[in-house]
């Protein structure tokens, strides 16, 4: 009679084992919707990652460095991709630098010219020309993005975004390549676009063996 | 992705549960990846600003630096969660799990890779690795991902949070037959007196049967006295 006001006193609540199968039956059902959109997504845009790749790799030969950067879960998504692009498990080492990584910086900036300039001056004040930027967002929204990129355009860069939903504001900013993975669940969009930097990075060595092949 | 299987078959699950009854219980989370330290932020950022809104912000915080060890014996409170991601052999998460039950802490190792694993902490989540790239790929990601939703789900049954029964036992070191684990805070000059950190507090013990002992040594006290000391430490 009293359900309505205690609902933790229900019946349900005493059985521990049905909710560990219900978080089984969640676990594997969110882990086959992930594996589903990472092979759905790299199907879909082989094309662009390849023209990425070549791009990237036509950048790190003439001695640029990838910048990258996001907020929030993307932050650690681009110092994630930095680091496998300097640090890798196995391959030699390209250059990249995440700008996200340092408080003193991002609070310098947050504090003194405002948040929404936080990439887009460290853009300016490392970028050279043969750079690339590097952008993660989910939303494809984030202002500190499209300034950074608008920044990166402005000196040559060449930038890539990754976004999710339908691409948001980042879809239509002129980017050189803009990777959407096309899901409305942030964490389901961040997995896939960890996968999709992986595939970037794969082919960007690729492109790299290819070239110095023939040298 | 077959290899997630195993994993998320109880094992994830259940971890996502002890999780979420300790964060009931007050606890803070503590994130360390000694190998990919913006794993740890992931893992912090997911649980205090969470993406669904609406959602409970809970206390994470992700522990950078070189000496992640010395920076959580001062930070970690009894009761709360060390979580761990690394790969499964990671010297600094193997340390780390072994002195967890010291501190009063339960500690989670999320740990990458397909090898034969020694781990002592008392939730392992294993991330099948084949080929060492789970932690670039999203594979790692999607793991950390799942324990925050899971945990979420978890506090929609707060009957069950709050229940004790014998899932406690996950946690629980004090009935070891061979002794409790303490860490060494302080040796009186003779050795004789030991001062140990244990789950349950600092306490006294009789060291004259293990000398010399140092602050930070990991050590088995029974029944009054220090009986071994525990590991390479």
């Amino acid at each position: 009679m009293t359900d309505f006001l205690y609902p933790f006193l229900d019946h349900d609540e005493d059985d521990l084992d049905a909710l560990l199968d219900d978080l089984t039956r969640s676990a594997h059902d969110k882990a086959d919707i992930s594996a589903a959109l990472v092979e759905s997504t790299l199907e879909q845009l082989d094309g662009d990652l390849h023209a990425a790749a070549r791009d990237v790799a036509e950048c790190l030969v003439r001695g640029g460095r990838l910048l990258t950067f996001g907020n929030g879960g993307s932050s650690t998504d681009a110092s994630g991709l930095a680091a496998l692009f300097a640090t890798p498990p196995h391959g030699p080492p390209l250059p990249a630098v995440a700008l996200t990584g340092d408080s003193a910086v991002l609070t310098a900036l947050g504090n003194d010219v405002g948040f929404p300039l936080v990439f887009s001056r460290q853009v300016i004040a490392y970028a050279a020309p043969d750079d690339v930027a590097v952008g993660f967002s989910t939303s494809g929204n984030s202002a500190n993005l499209l300034m950074a990129f608008d920044a990166a355009r402005d000196r040559g860069l060449l930038t890539v975004g990754f976004a999710g939903y339908d691409g948001g504001d980042m879809a239509g900013a002129g980017l050189d390549h803009c990777l959407v993975v096309r899901s409305d669940s942030i964490h389901r969009i961040q997995e896939t676009q960890a996968a999709l930097g992986f595939a970037l990075w794969r082919m960007v060595h690729a492109e790299l063996d290819g070239s110095h092949a023939h040298a | 992705m077959g290899g997630l299987t195993n994993a998320l078959d109880h094992v994830l699950p259940s971890a996502a549960f002890q999780l979420a009854r300790r964060f009931a219980d007050g606890a803070t989370m503590w994130c360390v990846a000694p190998q990919w330290p913006e794993h740890a932020r992931h893992l912090a950022v997911e649980f205090v600003h969470p993406v669904v809104v609406g959602a409970r912000a809970l206390p994470a915080v992700s522990v950078p630096g070189p000496d992640p060890v010395g920076a959580l014996r001062a930070a970690v409170r009894a009761g709360d969660i060390v979580a761990v991601v690394s790969s499964a052999a990671d010297p600094v998460a193997l340390e780390l799990v072994r002195r967890g039950p010291a501190w009063g802490a339960t500690t989670l190792w999320l740990a990458t890779g397909n090898g034969v694993m020694d781990s002592s902490a008392d939730l392992t989540v294993r991330v099948d690795d084949a080929d060492g790239t789970a932690p670039f790929d999203g594979r790692l990601v999607l793991h950390y991902h799942l324990l925050w939703e899971l945990t979420h789900v978890c506090f929609e049954h707060p009957g069950l949070l709050e229940r004790r029964d014998e899932t406690d036992e996950v946690v629980c070191v004090t009935c070891r037959d061979d002794g409790r684990l303490a860490e060494v805070v302080r040796v009186s000059v003779d050795g004789h007196d030991v001062e140990v950190r244990t789950a349950s507090g600092h306490e006294h013990a009789d060291g004259t049967l293990v000398t010399p002992l140092v602050p930070d040594d990991l050590v088995l006290v029974h029944a009054g006295s220090v009986i071994a000391r525990v590991g390479a430490s």
